[in-house]
């Protein structure tokens, strides 16, 4: 077991957002979270990667408490993250944002075999090394985003939505790296819109509705769900 | 013959001021172009500067190259406490530095700025103060250089190039190059944010008191508590003309100012040269917002 999340809530400004959120990932598998628009999915990430204060509840990682650790601690403890909007540095080079994810001193001496495994892994990114991030296309991003996250020699890796914006034929792409990712021995935690594509990869899955976690199980248990459909119409 | 003598000698000799320009500019670009503060004390800390280096020179006989240098390094200093008490509160966990902030700051610092002014008065008197310090010429063709003059560009050049390197080529320059432009996908790549912030300023005040030390050179009797009025300036506008944020923008700021500068005071008195000087920015603030380099 590497993340552990027990009965979160937390919220912006005065407005409660999650209520008692619990959820938690293997090793070296892959859990999805999916849920409609403003359900509370990203702001559960951000709990996770502590960007977001909790009000109640706690995070566990690796066997600590990690609730109150600052975001750049928890990249130290073995946590990367290529968030909601991808958030690379627009000015860097496609290069110089994958370098400095191995800003931890854990990664820092691996940087050169990091750099050369994620360009096998996105040959891609290696022919646009030396192009501004802000100029990739969404598809590039995405990889960058992820590329820039393993650079950190993470033990969690954590996808907020990386088929968002990009072609569709690249989507299946994006998620069979992914997959692959996790047989490589990473536990992978995704939030996705496209739930029953990403179902399909999933190995454990939780819907999550208005802030809170209303069914979770294996894809197969979930496949069948009236509320995995209702989830995804109640709302509009 | 004489005409063209005269025209090389201005232009190089607005190029070795705008190089010292340039550093100060140098110290406030890290500072706006980072913690996205725009320090309107900021002519005051080159006053500081150039006050140490007078001290220095008058109870320790140091010249304004090795006065540069411990001026730089209690820059350090002056630059983290200046963070951690003007900065620190209104930075500590954001993820985007809002216009709220930045209206506090801007608030703060003006405040700061009529302190010190005011308490320079009090402590140094009101009088100009200058260094005497001639290391001599050196004839190039037919111009002759004062020694000193040259060897404050150079360091002043290495002082600007040396930064850019470290923003370039280490962990940490490129963390504050990462934290200028996303601070939350900062912290997501694991830098601490207030190490990164505080570093960013502490250079900043140390770039900008080693220029204050070496602009002594060039106004030989020009010491005195209200010298940021003009220096600050001078400052914004080679930022404005480089583009905030472009670290090698101020060096080709403050080299166009310098030379703009320099050839106006041959044919206007050098109060107006500056008027007109600062006029440049109009034009470069309609057509290139984004400054002059690309
Ligand atoms: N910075 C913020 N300030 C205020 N409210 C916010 C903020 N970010 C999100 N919210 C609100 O919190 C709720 C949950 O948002 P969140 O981004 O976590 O949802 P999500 O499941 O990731 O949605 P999406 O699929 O659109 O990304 C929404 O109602 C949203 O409006
Ligand atoms: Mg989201």
């Amino acid at each position: 077991m590497t993340l552990l999340v027990e009965g979160i809530s937390t919220g912006y400004g005065e407005t409660q957002v999650l209520y008692d959120v619990s959820l938690r990932t293997e090793d070296r598998s892959l859990t999805v979270m999916v849920g409609p628009n403003g359900a509370g999915k990203s702001t559960t990430l951000r709990t996770i990667t502590g960007l977001q204060r909790v009000w109640r509840g706690r995070v566990g990682f690796d066997g600590n408490d990690i609730t109150s650790l600052p975001a750049f601690a928890r990249v130290e403890l073995g946590m990367a993250s290529a968030p909601e909007g991808r958030r690379l540095f627009p000015l860097l080079t496609t290069e110089g944002n994958l370098r400095l994810g191995a800003y931890c001193r854990r990664a820092r001496d691996s940087a050169e075999d990091s750099l050369s495994q994620v360009y096998s892994l996105f040959p891609k990114l290696k022919e646009r090394r030396s192009i501004k991030a802000g100029r990739l296309s969404g598809g590039e991003q995405q990889m960058a985003a992820i590329g820039r996250a393993l650079m950190s020699k993470p033990t969690l890796l954590i996808l907020d939505e990386p088929s968002l914006g990009i072609a569709p034929i690249l989507i299946k792409e994006i998620f069979e790296t992914v997959k692959e990712l996790e047989k490589g021995g990473l536990s992978i935690l995704m939030v996705e819109q496209n739930a029953y594509q990403a179902l399909k990869y999933a190995d454990y899955a939780y819907i999550l509705q208005m802030g809170r976690v209303l069914r979770s199980g294996t894809p197969s248990e979930l496949k069948n769900v009236e509320e995995l459909r209702k989830a995804y119409f109640s709302i509009v | 013959m004489v005409a063209l003598a005269v025209i090389l000698s201005d232009l190089l000799f607005g190029m070795m001021l705008g190089c010292v320009f340039a550093v100060v500019a140098h110290g406030l670009n890290l500072i706006w172009g980072v913690v996205k503060v725009v320090n309107i004390a900021h002519g005051e800390f080159i006053m500081l500067g150039a006050y140490g280096a007078y001290f220095l020179n008058v109870f320790g006989g140091f010249n304004p190259l090795l006065s540069a240098v411990v001026d730089g390094a209690l820059g350090i200093f002056v630059g983290y406490a200046f963070y951690f008490s003007f900065l620190h509160r209104e930075l500590r966990g954001k993820e985007r530095i809002t216009l709220r902030s930045e209206m506090v700051t801007l608030v703060s610092t003006f405040g700061l700025s009529l302190f010190m002014s005011n308490l320079a008065v009090v402590a140094f008197t009101g009088d100009f103060v200058g260094i005497n310090w001639s290391p001599g010429t050196v004839a190039l063709g037919f111009l002759e250089l004062p020694l000193g003059a040259l060897y404050v560009t150079i360091l002043a050049v290495l002082i600007i190039s040396t930064s850019v390197v470290f923003l370039d080529r280490t962990y940490i320059g490129n963390a504050i190059k990462a934290y200028s432009q996303d601070i939350t996908a900062t912290q997501l790549v694991g830098a601490n944010p207030t190490k990164v912030a505080s570093l960013a300023t502490a250079l900043g005040f140390s770039i900008t008191m080693a220029g204050g030390a070496l602009l002594t050179v060039w106004i030989p009797t020009g010491i005195n508590p209200y010298m940021g009025a003009l220096y600050a300036p001078i400052s914004f506008v080679i930022v404005v003309l480089g583009g905030p944020g472009k670290m090698l923008g101020s060096l080709l700021g403050g080299l166009t100012l310098g030379v703009v500068i320099d050839v106006l005071q041959a044919f206007v008195p050098v109060s107006l040269a500056y008027a007109v000087a600062f006029l440049l920015l109009i034009p470069v603030l309609l057509f290139r917002p984004e400054g002059i380099v690309k």
